[in-house]
């Protein structure tokens, strides 16, 4: 496929079309970016801002998708402030080293499984309740997140059990939490939430309830002033628009810290794939189309291998802001590109108006889009089946009680777990003496196939292993059969052999041509997706 | 309209919640500043402490130790009323984080206790006589953990993270390792408080910033100090039974009488965490020069560098509650061996005994 189709439009009307779209995602994402970098990340705002701008850019121009669009993350920002903490104090410049560093490897572990194949296979596992189990545990995990900022607290600098702190940081607030900054956070949620009821105005809500919150907030610090409000602020963002470039840190002394973050490095390419690869597949089922998931691995890894060298946040595809771009009606690529020009355009001349919005007001944002990660529509899905809901609820515990690294092994794990379990139990019938097999004969679901066997000769003294079912056997399945023909208790009957030869020989006698060469003791794939 | 109406309803729900939690936080707030306004009742430590330091409100403050110490004292900024009820706050905790002596609801220590776990571990367990011991003349004494001592020594890095650590993050720590709690925001009341107290008991005693002083930590017992016999858990056990069992308990638990610790757990589910600087097995040199220091009270000294390093690795080995950054895993294991470890080593220790008595004399 040529990488760049579907970046021309059809014609002006098109282009002015997705223009609007590409400022709606503009606007749009800027509160959310600088809320990602600077309550989450523990970054200065213009690492979300540029990765707004240059990690949408980049991975509009890598991912032939119509609808895709990457750009700043709200999981992957708190996994960088997260794996962070431990190792360096927040806003520091080592901390910004060490983040870049991390992101930078993280990049290099997504291009690892751009180029290891079976590895960009692996994910194709992950299936919809791991996924939605590790999105909405983050989505809880980002509202309790978020309550110190909320409350005008300072962040605590040890990452423990989240649960305990998020109910330490609860009473926090209401004991010691600086009024005004509640006051403010506040105002934007309510205002945000009543906006988001009027349907046509639904995009614009954080935008709305941000300019309501910073509104207040100057309003408090012309009336009460600033040093008595001590309401923190974004500020000094006058130097946004020109490209900050960065180094990330590998020196020597670093290197023992640079090693224990490796995981964290693992945890966010891992994160970011899980979203990405989920949220192309929920795009290709809502629009009837299909891109193939490996393209938007391959766009992520390119741009956060890059990103770290622009003071930019890690960036991965947005399903939110991918379904925006599809229900206004815009082209993916052309208006993800839009978009960022047209930020780059805002930040350069609005800088010193972003620079007064208020962090209890960026903390009611995390909260929003974290309370929009819990879809309950999404979810219910899951319950209707007791292994998906046990599935899904694994993975959603796992976030809140084990660390993000842990909760990803937990989703990995479970992932191979399902589908080694689906394959390891196959549907299999006993009536008489004879031995029905559907699904899968092999290593994982042979124990269970040779207890209903052993079970059979005990009580009937032979049996007749039906195998007409059986979609796959491995070598070690051929091994038992074998050996079960061999023990003269068996015997093994495989209808279909017939019937393939029937059809075969049909097609055969109607194309003209001979077929019968070919050997039957391996079922042929082609032959049986016929049937 | 049905399904505008639910929607009305739902965003109606989540604005009262929202008024509501707003509320109980306007309603905490006066709370807390009423306690934080009225007068504090002292521990009777705290009180004879702070009133041999002539803690009262004023313009100056002229310190009485130094007075008895050196014959003149510097005339120093005074404290307001809501200074000496921060101090007076501080010091409370630092004697009865529990709130064991605490009348009248414990006002005073409106949340100290929400951050302390099962545990009967207080600050003054290792900050010996509320963080300021002293001999009869009134001289300090070396390795006591001297909280004004350790105030001046704030901001200072950290030796084991090389962070730069504030009083108030040690407290933290403090709070996570030693008291095997949960943390307290760095803004809490809590430890502004304890800060204020450590930072009069250090203008009382008249230390300066940045200096190191003999009482503030404690002066460690490397192997390389003793006879190098190496440390031994038959012979820590032994010196344990014969010096500490008769008020740390023969398995370490503590006494508790009437609902107040006479002497704190070393051991089991109400001692210090395992990730606690107190940890043996990685700082096998503190707690041994903690206890040649300190213990057994009275008898101050007593015990030899070898000794106190045996019962060192002897408290090694005895079960305590995993530290939160153990994980999962670790905690378990040491709940279970809390639950499993006490009858086993009382049923040994009853073998023992019963064979000693049979054994001829």
């Amino acid at each position: 496929m040529n990488t760049f189709s579907g970046a021309i439009p059809q014609g002006l009307a098109a282009l002015r079309g997705n223009l609007l779209v590409g400022l709606t995602l503009a606007v749009v994402t800027l509160p959310q970016a600088i809320a990602f970098s600077t309550t989450l990340a523990g970054l200065p705002p213009h690492f979300g801002i540029y990765a707004a701008i240059w990690g949408v850019l980049f991975t509009a121009l890598l991912n032939p998708s119509r609808v895709f669009s990457g750009g700043p993350n709200t999981t992957m920002s708190a996994a960088v402030g997260i794996t962070l903490l431990p190792v360096a104090p927040q806003f520091g410049s080592d901390y910004i080293g060490y983040a870049l560093t991390l992101i930078l490897l993280a990049g290099l572990v997504q291009m690892l499984f751009v180029l290891v194949r079976p590895l960009g296979r692996m994910l194709d596992l992950i299936n919809e309740p791991i996924v939605n189990g590790l999105i909405c545990g983050i989505g809880v995990f980002l509202i309790f997140k978020s309550l110190t900022s909320f409350g005008g607290l300072p962040i605590n600098t040890q990452v423990e059990w989240p649960l305990w702190i998020a109910w330490q940081s609860f009473l926090a607030v209401l004991e010691i939490g600086n009024l005004y900054a509640i006051q403010i956070g506040m105002i934007t949620l309510v205002t945000s939430l009543a906006v988001r009821q009027v349907a046509r105005l639904r995009n614009w809500a954080i935008l709305v309830g941000v300019a309501a919150g910073t509104a207040y907030s100057e309003y408090l610090s012309a009336t009460v002033g600033l040093q008595n409000t001590l309401i923190e602020q974004i500020a000094n963002l006058s130097y946004v628009g020109f490209v900050l470039p960065s180094m990330p840190l590998f020196s020597q002394e670093a290197m023992a810290d640079i090693i224990a973050i490796l995981p964290g490095a693992v945890t966010l390419a891992l994160l970011g794939l899980f979203q990405t690869v989920a949220a192309m597949r929920r795009m290709n089922r809502k629009m009837g189309s299909f891109t193939d998931s490996r393209r938007g691995i391959f766009a992520d890894a390119v741009s956060n291998c890059v990103l770290p060298f622009l003071s930019s946040l890690p960036t991965c595809a947005s399903f939110n802001r991918m379904w925006l771009i599809h229900s206004l009606g815009g082209n993916g690529r052309l208006a993800s590109a839009a978009s960022a020009v047209i930020l780059l355009v805002l930040v350069l001349f609005l800088a010193q108006w972003i620079a007064i919005i208020p962090m209890p007001a960026m903390a009611a944002v995390i909260m929003l889009l974290g309370a929009n990660m819990i879809n309950w529509e999404d979810i219910k899905p899951h319950f209707k089946d007791r292994r998906e809901s046990i599935v899904f609820l694994a993975s959603f515990l796992s976030v809140l009680f084990l660390d993000l690294f842990g909760a990803v092994i937990v989703g990995s794990v479970l992932a191979i777990a399902y589908s080694k379990w689906e394959q390891a139990h196959p549907n299999i019938s006993l009536s008489g003496n004879q031995l029905k097999i559907r699904g899968n004969l092999y290593y994982g679901s042979l124990p269970m196939i040779e207890a209903m066997y052993h079970r059979a000769i005990a009580r009937e003294g032979s049996v007749v292993i039906d195998f007409s079912e059986c979609f796959y056997i491995d070598r070690e399945g051929i091994r038992w059969l074998k050996a079960a023909k061999e023990a003269q208790q068996a015997a093994l009957t495989d209808r279909r052999r017939l019937d393939d030869r029937r059809e075969v020989e049909r097609r055969a006698a109607s194309d003209g041509k001979r077929r019968t060469g070919r050997r039957r003791d391996k079922p042929d794939r082609r032959q049986r997706s016929e049937f | 309209m049905g399904v505008l109406s639910a929607r009305f309803l739902r965003f109606a729900l989540l604005v009262c919640t929202l008024g509501g939690l707003y509320f109980l936080a306007v309603q905490k707030h006066e709370d807390r500043d009423r306690m934080r306004l009225s007068a504090v009742e002292l521990t009777p430590t705290c009180k004879a402490k702070l009133d041999a330091y002539g803690l009262s409100a004023g313009s100056t403050y002229r310190s009485p130790y130094l007075v008895r110490v050196s014959g003149m004292a510097p005339v120093m900024e005074g404290y307001s009323e809501e200074d000496v009820r921060a101090i007076q706050r501080g010091c409370n905790i630092i004697d009865d984080l529990q709130g064991f002596m605490a009348q009248g609801g414990n006002a005073e220590r409106w949340n100290a206790q929400r951050f302390v776990r099962g545990s009967h571990t207080t600050c003054t367990h290792c900050h010996q006589d509320a963080g300021d011991k002293q001999d009869a003349e009134g001289n300090r004494l070396k390795g006591s953990n001297n909280l004004g001592a350790s105030w001046v020594m704030a901001d200072m890095y950290d030796r084991f993270t090389g962070l730069i650590l504030s009083h108030e993050l040690r407290q933290m720590q403090c709070y996570i390792n030693s008291s095997n709690g949960f943390k307290p925001n760095i803004s809490d009341d809590l430890l502004r408080d304890v800060t204020a107290y450590s930072r009069f008991i250090a203008a009382a005693l008249d230390l300066k910033i940045g200096n190191r002083y003999p009482e503030q930590g404690m002066d460690e017992i490397p192997a390389a100090a003793t006879g190098r016999r190496g440390d031994d858990y038959v012979r820590g056990a032994f010196i344990y039974r014969e010096r500490c069992a008769s008020c740390h308990g023969p398995q370490g638990f503590g006494l508790v009488a009437d609902g107040r610790v006479v002497y704190p757990a070393v051991a089991g589910r109400n001692s210090f965490s395992l990730d606690s600087r107190m940890n043996f097995a990685a700082v096998n040199t503190i707690m041994p020069g903690f206890i040649c220091r300190n213990m057994p009270p009275g008898a101050e000294g007593s015990l030899d560098g070898q000794q106190c390093r045996d019962i060192a690795y002897f408290l090694s080995t005895l079960p305590r509650p995993a530290g939160d950054l153990q994980g999962p895993l670790a905690a378990v294991w040491q709940q279970l061996m809390m639950i499993v470890m006490p009858p086993l080593t009382a049923y040994a220790d009853s073998l023992q005994r019963g064979d000693l008595s049979r054994a001829p004399h």
